[in-house]
């Protein structure tokens, strides 16, 4: 099982039509990742990080290349899938949070099973359970405004573990946090590493990156770098 | 889409008026206008409607009426004048003939009479000349008091029976019966009112008073006057052959070759349905021009908010869809609020036609007799039409905004600030 490859990428290129000029977001890159394992996706602004990020996430498809997701191919699905293997097998942890603001931690968290069509008393049961796993059991009634940075950011994580999803996908999840509140939320990824999920960090910090155990860089639309981080923080 | 995400965006959809209060009212306003101009046109044409009906009753729908003159008028009115009158003799022959109906009276009339009660004068009065078989139809019923019997109608008693609505004009307080009236000089006792009939355009019905037809003789002569026969069928089903029947007795009456045409018509109250469909067609036109402009001034406000709507909300939408909603949970979501806005601008315009309705109907007969027709209450009917209509509306105003946020690239959307 610890091999089980979950995203299997192969030659995925992304072009952007700018005008008269075609610009190479990724350029045929490639790339597996197992189930349970903890990857940082690391590189500058403009090197195709966020671009990755929206094709693993299924919200955007490759100009060019082969995308398999748990063995099936994604490159090749139309918008109506892409959403129910968003809304089945992904788990989206975003820097400025995005939570709904007119509607409750429970609400919130309950969201992506509202779309998956879950009765709403059982759903109501497994966005209590998982608020309660991510420590905010007593939050659960609060809108996001009512709640501090750190909090609103495990309500979101709570939303993306609802699903139990193949692979949470985090953008940047601490940038808009101070550092003490970071630490706490790397804590709980790790946690959710620790229990098995498998986690994709796109982040440009060093120090947060180095919560993962295996880091990728890209540089320019293409891998620059692809290693085992032996530095791993594993808060043991 | 399970049922318990519809349930989802009914809530969505009610949280989001909830928070746009003023919004919300203003865009359906334009809902509200046509939804009312359709109600309170429905309104009055189903009291139009019952009120006819009700008339129709009681003149009789299995009543023919065989006459010089046909009743619809128009382009006829010149050839039937230089038709000969139907003689006294005639329609005594017809009574004699006719087999099939269940009773037959003739009338005489005269149209613009004159009847003095002390020293007042009251105009414009229909005086007829009958027999006692009248008052065995609905259009003879009375009221008070009785009709005149066949003894006063073979010994040309000065007896009279009036209409109601001469009843309430000469004796407002109500103490007819029994008063002596003068018609061309003559005096005459009232034994009897005749139950009110008549509405709107056709209570003409009510101002008409009822002689023996020897008395009416006695007093305008015969000479000049064509003779009107009611013939009542005993079933609307006996129509056909009652029409049939006097159209061969009176044929033969009246001597006519077989190549012949009629010189008599025979009258239905169908003639007078005809009259007020056209007027129901009038009412319809105008209303439907108005409804039509409003509900195009109520769709394009709401497809307008609804636009504001999604643009704000485009954040949410990339979420939403981040998260796994799919193109048609989003279409949905905003079709659903373009229609409860209108679903509350429906409900406004119930509220407000009720309380229209309500209170005209109860206020405005006092001041004009002849708005009597209008009922206080909203027919059944419209509110269904009326909540369909809304319906209908909400989904087509929301329909562009809806198309525009299922489309939305959730990358592009989310990047949305």
């Amino acid at each position: 099982m610890e091999n089980k490859i979950i995203i299997d990428i192969k030659n995925i290129s992304k072009i952007y039509q700018m005008g008269e000029e075609k610009v190479f977001a990724l350029r045929d890159v490639s790339l597996n990742i197992c189930k349970n394992e903890y990857v940082a996706i690391m590189g500058p602004s403009g090197s195709g990080k966020s671009t990755l990020m929206n094709i693993l996430g299924c919200l955007d498809t490759p100009t060019a290349g082969h995308y398999m997701f748990n063995e099936n191919d994604v490159s090749a699905m139309d918008d109506n899938d892409l959403a129910e293997i968003r809304n089945k097998e992904i788990g989206f942890v975003f820097q400025t949070f995005n939570l709904l603001p007119r509607a409750t931690a429970t609400k919130n968290v309950e969201l992506p099973l509202v779309y998956s069509g879950m009765p709403s008393a059982d759903r109501l049961e497994r966005a209590l359970k998982t608020l309660e796993n991510v420590g905010l059991a007593d939050r659960a009634e609060h809108k996001p405004n009512e709640l501090s940075g750190g909090q609103r950011q495990r309500v979101a994580i709570a939303r993306a573990l609802v699903t139990t999803p193949s692979i949470i996908l985090a953008d940047e999840p601490t940038g808009n946090l101070d550092s003490k509140t970071g630490e706490e939320i790397m804590k709980l990824f790790n946690d959710l590493w620790k229990k098995g999920n498998t986690i994709i960090l796109v982040t440009h910090e060093e120090d947060i990156a180095l919560h993962a155990g295996r880091i990728i860089r890209l540089r320019d639309g293409l891998i620059e770098s692809d290693y085992i981080n032996h530095k791993q923080v594993k808060y043991d | 889409m399970t049922f318990s995400e519809i349930i989802e965006n009914i809530k969505l959809a009610y949280d989001s008026m909830r928070s746009n209060k003023v919004r919300s009212f203003l865009a359906s306003l334009g809902v509200v206008i046509g939804i009312s101009t359709v109600i309170l046109m429905g309104w009055i044409l189903s009291g139009l409607q019952s009120a006819m009906d009700d008339t129709f009753k009681i003149i009789g729908v299995d009543v023919i009426y065989i006459d010089k003159y046909d009743w619809a008028g128009g382009k006829k009115w010149k050839e039937t004048r230089n038709r000969k009158d139907i003689t006294l003799e005639q329609a005594d022959d017809f009574m004699s003939l006719i087999q099939t109906a269940e009773t037959a009276f003739p009338t005489i009339r005269d149209w613009a009479g004159t009847i003095k009660y002390e020293n007042n004068n009251y105009k414009g009065i229909s005086i007829l000349g009958t027999t006692h078989h009248h008052g065995l139809t609905p259009a003879g019923e009375t009221s008070q008091g009785r009709y005149f019997t066949p003894f006063e109608e073979d010994s040309k008693a000065n007896v009279v029976v009036i209409g109601s609505k001469v009843a309430s004009s000469i004796f407002p307080n109500n103490d007819a019966l029994g008063k002596d009236i003068k018609i061309q000089g003559h005096k005459f006792m009232i034994v009897g009112v005749i139950k009110k009939q008549g509405t709107m355009m056709l209570d003409f019905i009510d101002n008409q008073v009822f002689l023996p037809l020897g008395s009416f003789i006695k007093v305008f002569g015969k000479n000049g006057r064509s003779v009107s026969i009611g013939v009542k069928a005993g079933g609307e089903e006996k129509l056909d052959v009652i029409r049939e029947e006097s159209r061969g007795i009176m044929r033969t009456i009246r001597n006519l070759h077989p190549s012949e045409e009629d010189d008599f018509s025979i009258n239905e109250t169908k003639a007078f349905e005809s009259q007020t469909a056209q007027i129901k067609l009038y009412v319809w036109g105008v209303g439907i021009g108005m409804t039509v402009l409003s509900f195009i001034v109520g769709i394009i406000g709401i497809m307008n908010i609804m636009f504001v709507s999604v643009t704000e909300r485009t954040k949410e939408i990339g979420i939403r869809k981040a998260i796994g909603a799919k193109s048609r949970s989003i279409l949905f979501q905003v079709i659903s609020e373009a229609t409860a806005l209108c679903i509350v601008g429906a409900l406004i315009s119930l509220f407000i036609c009720s309380a229209i309705a309500y209170s005209v109907a109860t206020i405005l007969p006092k001041f004009v007799p002849q708005a009597e027709f209008l009922k206080p209450y909203l027919p059944m009917e419209l509110l269904i039409i009326a909540s369909l209509v809304s319906l209908f509306v909400g989904v087509l105003a929301g329909l562009l905004p809806a198309l525009r946020a299922a489309r939305l690239d959730p990358v592009e959307a989310l990047r949305f600030e």
